[in-house]
């Protein structure tokens, strides 16, 4: 297999918007230099995440996600298992949705060959440093469902 | 024949409010136009009381992942006022190298990504891909040198982490500097692509004009983006940063939920438009030159404009940043270990973020510890004068119709690209 990138998005000012660049950390200490891979913290990065992903042959993504699961729940899933709900107004650069930066990564030709997304669903995005107590209890079962990819 | 039309566009974010676009008129007769924002997220403050001097531009570095250079320049800067820090003159060009790279990036993804699907009437820039593959790549090339600038001296892509009260924590070496001058001189080329295909489109940009104050930062002989007092098309008087809070002048009004800002007038517009309006006659050559190619002149009062003025100072950051390299490699980086004992005190600090004037405020006691904040941001300072661009527009455009006034003032609230959701980024998906 070639080389993976590990991306950690959201914001730690958010409680459980900061799950991903939490989890990057963990999984960067617990890898060590082990195994062919990067780790980074892109927070809210955007449309910059397309500027990461050349050169590595699989990216993973760690962020949290709306998907009508319980507080806490993790789904591991491809891009094309899903359909974004964000809308497409395009007011604002703010609040890039990832989905659509795929989409123009693929039209470009620069999409890695294997996305896998880890999404956690929040039960808070409210101002805080710390994550919920939910998803605070649950990192350790976060990081060891993640170190699964690389077994 | 006299128009009706109902206009609702909600920009939704489950997290942090809306920014709406509504306008109702029956027969032709206007019964209302808001463009309708929520209060500018106030947490940070709150955030930051109480923590060490040394972590506020941690914090900072988050409130925004396009401008997170430029909140972590305001925050230093005002630590730097309230305890009395001198930085070196080799800090002070490295920090604003830094700065050319976020104006850089930001700038030309703004333009690319999401003006110039409006101007080449497509919704977004997925499809541009296939119809103008060479826009597209021109633009990602030179979105991606700044990027890779702004981890050379940020230490990071995104939320730098090079910053420190009274310095750097880590410099970059000459090599990289030879290394970063040599792209920016490359890049050229692209730049000039980009402008000529802006101005071969600029005819697509809505004629609209409404007198506006700008306000800027203003630092003769230089176009100011870090250093001066702030100035304003309305007057030749300027105000210290220090007494910011003077000129924004922070109201409530009575049909938005947001604070609104004015000085002279109602309201008045900050960004890149702003800083031409107040700087044009220190841009740098190729920059100036780029203006005269986009028909861009001082005292240009047509909001959409903004983003042509966005594609003259991308050219000004790389002319500028070749300009601090070669200083920097003149000098040769010396090692720097900012040493910063604690004190109490007070300050202020303002930079010119690629939205606008940006101003950050904070006070410490004597261990260093933040007893308050705040912040002011552009986008905050734009709203009011984005309500009265659309009550000038619409009378104007009305008779066109619905679409065609629904689409005016869509790009209408993109030339300012106002930063409203800024603080979340979360992914919202259904299984399929």
């Amino acid at each position: 297999m070639g080389k993976t990138l590990v991306i950690g998005l959201g914001n730690p000012l958010m409680t459980d918007e900061g799950v991903g660049p939490l989890l990057v950390e963990r999984l960067r200490e617990r890898m060590g230099g082990a195994g062919d891979c990067d780790f980074v913290d892109m927070g809210t990065a955007g449309l910059r995440v397309l500027h990461t992903m050349p050169g590595y042959q699989r990216v993973i993504f760690i962020d949290c996600a709306f998907m009508d699961e319980p507080p806490g729940a993790l789904r591991r899933f491809t891009p094309r298992e899903v359909r974004s709900r964000k809308e497409r107004f395009r007011m604002t650069l703010h609040g890039q949705d990832l989905m659509e930066t795929l989409e123009l990564a693929r039209e470009l030709g620069e999409r890695p060959d294997e996305v896998i997304l880890f999404g956690i669903e929040p039960e808070s995005t409210e101002p805080g440093l710390e994550l919920s107590p939910t998803l605070a209890s649950r990192t350790e079962e976060y990081v060891a469902a993640i170190l699964r990819e690389f077994a | 024949m006299p128009e009706s039309v109902d206009i609702n566009v909600h920009h939704i974010t489950r997290v942090e409010g809306h920014g709406n676009i509504v306008v109702k008129a029956n027969d032709g007769t206007i019964k209302k136009v808001e463009w309708q924002v929520p209060e500018a997220p106030r947490f940070f403050e709150a955030m930051v009381r109480g923590r060490s001097f040394m972590d506020i531009q941690t914090i900072a570095s988050r409130i925004c992942g396009i401008c997170s250079v430029t909140h972590s320049l305001a925050a230093i800067k005002a630590i730097e006022s309230a305890m009395g820090i001198q930085v070196s003159e080799q800090t002070d060009r490295v920090r604003r190298l830094l700065q050319h790279s976020e104006q850089l990036e930001s700038h030309s993804l703004h333009v690319g990504y999401l003006v110039a699907p409006d101007l080449l009437g497509v919704p977004s820039v997925v499809p541009l891909v296939s119809s103008h593959p060479d826009v597209v790549k021109t633009v990602i090339r030179i979105h991606r040198l700044g990027n890779e600038w702004m981890e050379l001296i940020g230490g990071r892509m995104t939320h730098p982490v090079s910053i420190r009260p009274g310095g750097f924590g880590m410099l970059p070496t000459e090599d990289d500097l030879r290394g970063l001058r040599e792209r920016l001189e490359g890049i050229v080329p692209d730049l000039k692509t980009l402008a000529e295909v802006v101005a071969s489109l600029a005819g697509e940009l809505p004629d609209f004009e409404r007198e506006t104050e700008y306000i800027a930062l203003v630092n003769p002989p230089e176009y100011a983006l870090y250093h001066g007092e702030i100035g304003s098309t309305d007057t030749n008087r300027t105000v210290p940063v220090d007494q910011f809070e003077s000129v924004v002048n922070e109201y409530v009004s009575p049909q938005s939920t947001s604070k609104w800002t004015r000085w002279h007038r109602d309201s008045f517009a900050v960004g890149a438009l702003a800083r031409f309006n107040l700087n044009a006659e220190y841009l740098t050559p190729l920059a100036a030159e780029t203006a005269k190619t986009l028909g861009l002149q001082k005292g240009c009062c047509n909001p959409y404009m903004n983003s042509v003025a966005q594609v003259v100072e991308a050219v000004q950051a790389v002319e500028d940043g070749i300009q601090l390299c070669d200083e920097l490699l003149e000098a040769g980086i010396e090692p720097e270990k900012p040493q910063v004992e604690p004190r109490a005190g007070e300050g202020a600090g303002c930079v010119e973020a690629p939205r606008g004037i940006l101003f950050h405020r904070y006070a410490f006691d004597e261990n260093g510890l933040c007893t308050s904040a705040n912040i002011c941001i552009p986008t905050g300072q734009n709203h009011g004068n984005i309500q009265h661009d659309f009550e000038a527009l619409v009378p104007q455009v009305l008779p066109s119709g619905q679409e065609e006034t629904e689409r005016l003032l869509k790009m209408l609230v993109r030339a300012y690209d106002p930063c409203i959701s800024c603080s979340t980024h979360y992914l919202d998906v259904r299984f399929e």
